[in-house]
């Protein structure tokens, strides 16, 4: 009994099979240059400065840190990178450049390396900063306000912003397509649903983040959404209007999904995703905040420990020696 | 990549990144047109977001200048700011939130477009 062989595994020496943190921030960068290019497309320069700022300033504030902590320099491995192009692309185009450097000191340092760097974070560091300014800056983060020069042609009032504050008859004031393709106010790189899309599944396919969070999210939404809307149609829109307007999409494939503050089990993690879809939509609806991504992605983040105990059986059978 | 170079290219994108940041806020002025496209009145009763564009263009309403700037003399004069001669708490004369309500309300009221309840403008 005692010779049986419980594991099996090869010996040394073992073959690196290439995967790296950087070679997961670069696609993850590629995966949302879609969005992203579609926001410079309609906002022009303002929307590049934003994104370019965001993106440096992170790599340098996580740089600074590296220095002051006399760490090794880790800014080679492109997450600053990555934090700083997501915060970037949940701003309006005309965010002003301090907002934009405090908001990539505040994911770096306070969302991340005070805890001891990647991997360590039990919050998404954007988010962190993102829920800092959007609580101490409300004006900063209202598209409707941010962008009053800004006309595509279409009805310019942020989507999810008009659903809460007007009800669900502005809903027939938007088409559909033009809210899939980015033709709405809103976040430079939180628009464009169709790029979104392809670069969630563009990440979903390489392996770089779990479907099950991704599409538990989504599940999440679209039935509470639904849910809502049939107990009281004239109050609560439709569930699709949820998924194509605020921070859905980019929240789904890019926010909710990120490494360190998401469960790794499979049972935790269709729980954290459809809490979180779940959370976004009572927020919207019965909240305070016009969008509820950012708080509810922030709250599941605090369950993450706990659902992480809900543990895949062990394999095998017990045996008493005794 | 060896590390070396994953940094020498981390800091060159930085660099390269930061330049065209920086360049972009120095160089680029906030961007005005001639006329509104859109307004935010903000106010203690929750801000209001007026669409300029769509009261004035001939696809929208078609509103000339002067029915709603008073003040305009001669044809092609710049409009000065409501809040000039309107003061929010203004003891003499018409305030700046009597001004706005006469305005807009009065409109929708006459015309049977637009909303006249409180919650159909302002927005907390």
């Amino acid at each position: 009994m005692v010779n049986e062989k419980l594991y099996a595994g090869a010996h040394a020496p073992f073959w690196h099979n290439g995967s790296s943190i950087r070679a997961k921030s670069y696609n993850v960068i590629m995966a949302a240059l879609p969005a992203a290019l579609m926001g410079i497309y309609l906002y022009g320069v303002p929307a590049l400065r934003v994104l370019a700022l965001a993106v440096s300033s992170a790599m340098i504030w996580e740089w600074l840190v590296n220095r002051v902590m006399r760490k090794p320099t880790t800014i080679g491995d492109c997450n600053a990178a990555v934090i700083g192009l997501l915060l970037g692309m949940l701003f309006p185009a005309t965010m002003p450049w301090y907002a934009v450097i405090l908001g990539t000191l505040l994911a770096i340092v306070v969302g991340k390396q005070i805890y001891g760097g990647i991997g360590c974070n039990p919050f998404n560091p954007t988010l962190v900063a993102y829920a800092m300014l959007l609580l101490s800056w409300k004006g900063l983060l209202d598209f409707d306000a941010m962008l009053v020069n800004y006309d595509f042609g279409v009805n310019m009032v942020y989507p999810i912003g008009a659903l809460k504050h007007f009800g669900p008859e502005v809903i027939e004031e938007y088409r559909l397509t033009d809210l899939f393709m980015g033709r709405q106010a809103g976040a430079i790189g939180a628009t464009f649903g169709l790029g979104l899309i392809i670069g969630g599944l563009y990440l979903i396919i390489r392996g770089y983040i779990r479907w099950e969070i991704a599409v538990s999210f989504l599940a999440g939404v679209f039935v509470t959404a639904l849910l809502f809307n049939a107990a009281n149609p004239a109050k609560y829109g439709g569930p699709v209007f949820h998924l194509l307007s605020g921070y859905t999409l980019i929240g789904a494939f890019f926010l909710v999904t990120e490494d360190s503050s998401s469960p790794v089990n499979f049972v935790p993690m269709l729980i954290y995703g459809a809490g979180a879809g779940f959370l976004t939509v009572l927020i919207r609806n019965v909240g305070f905040f016009v969008d509820g991504v950012v708080f509810a992605i922030l709250m599941m983040n605090l369950t993450n420990p706990l659902l992480d105990k809900i543990r895949p059986k062990a394999l095998g059978r017990r045996i008493d020696y005794a | 990549m060896k590390g070396k170079d994953e940094l020498r290219l981390a800091y060159g994108l930085a660099f390269v990144l930061l330049l065209i940041g920086v360049l972009g806020y120095a160089a680029l002025p906030p961007r005005v047109p001639d006329q509104p496209v859109r307004m935010v009145f903000k106010n203690k009763a929750g801000q209001v977001l007026f669409d300029h564009k769509e009261h004035s263009s001939p696809l929208g309403y078609g509103y000339r200048c002067e029915d709603c700037h008073h003040d305009i003399e001669e044809e092609g004069e710049r409009p000065s700011s409501c809040g000039e001669c309107h003061m929010p708490e203004d003891g003499n004369g018409l305030g700046r939130s009597d001004a706005f309500h006469n305005l807009c309300q009065g409109c929708h009221d006459q015309s049977g477009l637009g909303p006249v309840d409180c919650s159909g403008c302002h927005v907390l």
